[in-house]
């Protein structure tokens, strides 16, 4: 089985935001940046290493999304070895833009006729997607979409993924091509990769395809601001005494709002 | 004046609270762009209690598309086509809004895909500024603020300002009948999740969990939570930390919850989290931090180690 895995990273939210703004339309990014994998890019990874792990003959080909600390970020994925390993270059890079994103990948895997037989992506793609990359993809790819999968294995020789709604558990064993989003879950946790493996990595150098397309106008960024401050009630009423008194007033008000 | 139009795309099986979602986003925006609203309700039937309610909204017209394969509305495609077949030749600047949350988003990229049209995505706002449409969406995990500026004929977004009013209306709704078929859903083998509670959409009390507490700690909270009836939560770092299962996340990236009451334990209050809870709910916090900042948006706020306070609150509930 050919898997693809497209990752595109996020801003480490650990650490503050590097410098970005708006130049001609288009992101603009400065000073030292952190960008490190989502959980829902290590998810989509590791749902990857798990089918090779079950079945050697699986071939795994990474795209990680150019831009800002990329050969940090392709260095971290190559560690965990996958069979080929890219920087996909948007060209313009509009991640705002998921219908313009799409097409772009869409077009790339059609330029290099790359038919993977399952496609992997973090149902959000990156800081500036909020999973309307995915869908859109798999809309363009022609190719049904299974989201929110939380774990993947071969169960018979079958393909197996399994997702949750609510109190249920839906397992999809895809008879053809599919694109499968991928959201954190404690089973797709990412592993740590070998120490000679990150090593290795560290002297490894990395090939960059473009993924070129004509900039539509149908949207456009006219502002990047700071973020708008949550309005809430605050006054926050603080329950005094020693931790029995505590739960016994946090018992209480608790009884009397639900009762209200 | 430019023609513009919103039009509320609603499916019936997601229940009340998207229905009151999607309303409310479209009442508010389009009495702020001097607009007219429009709603395009999707089912299986007529004789759904929802029906009436969006006739409510003050919508100048309600429509509601009827197709057999839209009974359990779990198929994003089919809601898209089905949707897709009373939207085409949209002449006005319209945008449609789909109800928030991670279905709707999803839906709201299907529908942006049949439709052509420009996905806006999650929002934040929604304005009509120089005869066009303006959309704020929040970027690098609501660090920043983006605003995009809509040039299309048609876009399409999620967006929560709050639950509708009565509009004083009583529309009937025009019912159409869908022919042909629509995609169908994928082939799913269900069982049911070794989940013991109830799940957090529609809870009227939620207990919820942070990167403060391990498994012992969410073990407490579960048990607590059963205790009073509730639906346990966590927050994107308990999930990450397998601690709790993401169909139970409450944040920007999880659901959102509209509970009477949130009991927040171990919970920082990141703007990220916050996102994911009404402002209407009453919130209940516990951090050993009292300078954590979920105690500048609580109702209530305890500063205690939750090793001792969970045990103490267990003692005061009855098996």
């Amino acid at each position: 089985m050919n898997i693809l895995v497209l990752l595109a990273g996020v801003a480490d939210s650990r650490y503050p935001l590097h410098e970005v703004g708006l130049e001609n339309g288009l992101i603009s990014e400065a000073g030292q940046s952190r960008r490190i994998l989502s959980p829902f890019d290590e998810g989509a990874l590791e749902l990857a290493l798990k089918l090779r792990d079950q079945r050697p003959e699986c071939r795994i080909e990474v795209l990680v999304l150019g831009g800002s600390n990329q050969d940090n970020l392709l260095r971290s994925v190559a560690a965990y070895k996958p069979d080929q390993l890219r920087c996909l270059q948007l060209q313009p890079s509009c991640p705002w833009d998921a219908a313009l994103s799409s097409e772009q990948i869409a077009d790339l895997l059609a330029r290099e006729h790359l038919t993977p037989e399952l496609v992997l992506i973090g149902r959000e793609f990156g800081d500036l997607d909020e999973g309307g990359l995915p869908v859109m993809l798999a809309a363009r790819l022609g190719l049904p979409l299974f989201a929110l999968a939380q774990f993947a294995e071969w169960q018979d020789g079958q393909l197996s993924l399994l997702r949750e709604r609510g109190t249920r558990q839906q397992w999809h064993r895809p008879q053809g091509p599919l694109v499968a989003t991928v959201t954190n879950d404690r089973r797709n946790k990412l592993r740590h990769p070998l120490m000679k493996n990150v090593m290795m990595a560290k002297k490894m150098s990395f090939d960059c395809v473009q993924a070129p397309a004509q900039r539509p106008e149908t949207v456009q960024p006219v502002a990047l601001l700071p973020a708008r401050e949550v309005q809430r009630g605050g006054h926050c009423h603080m329950l005094e005494g020693d931790v029995q008194a505590q739960a016994t007033a946090l018992l209480a008000y608790l009884r009397k709002e639900r009762e209200a | 004046m430019s023609e513009h139009r919103i039009i509320a795309v609603i499916p019936l099986a997601w229940g009340q609270d998207a229905l009151l979602a999607t309303l409310g986003a479209a009442q508010r925006v389009s009495a702020e762009a001097g607009c007219e609203h429009e709603v395009i309700l999707l089912g299986d039937s007529a004789e759904s209690d929802l029906v009436p309610g969006a006739g409510f909204s003050s919508a100048a017209r309600v429509q509601l598309l009827v197709h057999g394969q839209l009974a359990d509305g779990e198929n994003p495609l089919a809601l898209a086509r089905a949707a897709a077949q009373a939207l085409a030749g949209q002449g006005a600047q319209s945008v449609l809004l789909v109800p928030p949350g991670a279905e709707g988003e999803e839906l709201a990229a299907q529908l942006a895909a049949q439709l052509d049209a420009t996905l806006l995505g999650r929002c934040t706002q929604l304005s009509w500024e120089d005869d066009g449409w303006v959309a704020e969406r929040s970027v690098w995990g609501g660090r920043r603020t983006l605003s995009l500026r809509l040039n299309a004929a048609l876009g399409v977004a999620c967006l929560r300002l709050g639950k509708a009013d009565s509009g004083g209306g009583q529309l009937a709704p025009e019912v159409v009948e869908l022919g042909g078929s629509l995609p169908l859903p994928l082939e799913l083998e269900q069982t049911r999740s070794e989940q013991r509670l109830a799940p957090v959409q529609g809870a009227g009390l939620v207990v919820s969990g942070g990167r403060g507490l391990n498994e012992q700690g969410f073990a407490l909270l579960e048990e607590i939570a059963a205790r009073l009836d509730a639906a346990l939560a966590g927050s994107l770092p308990a999930v990450d930390a397998g601690m709790v299962p993401v169909a139970r996340q409450v944040g920007i990236s999880g659901h959102f919850v509209s509970a009477d009451i949130y009991l927040a334990v171990g919970i920082s209050g990141t703007p990220q989290h916050l996102a994911g809870i009404s402002n209407e709910t009453c919130i209940l916090a516990v951090n050993k931090d009292p300078a954590a900042d979920i105690f500048k948006v609580a109702n209530v706020g305890v500063v205690a180690e939750w090793e001792q306070l969970l045990p103490a609150l267990l003692e005061q509930l009855p098996g």
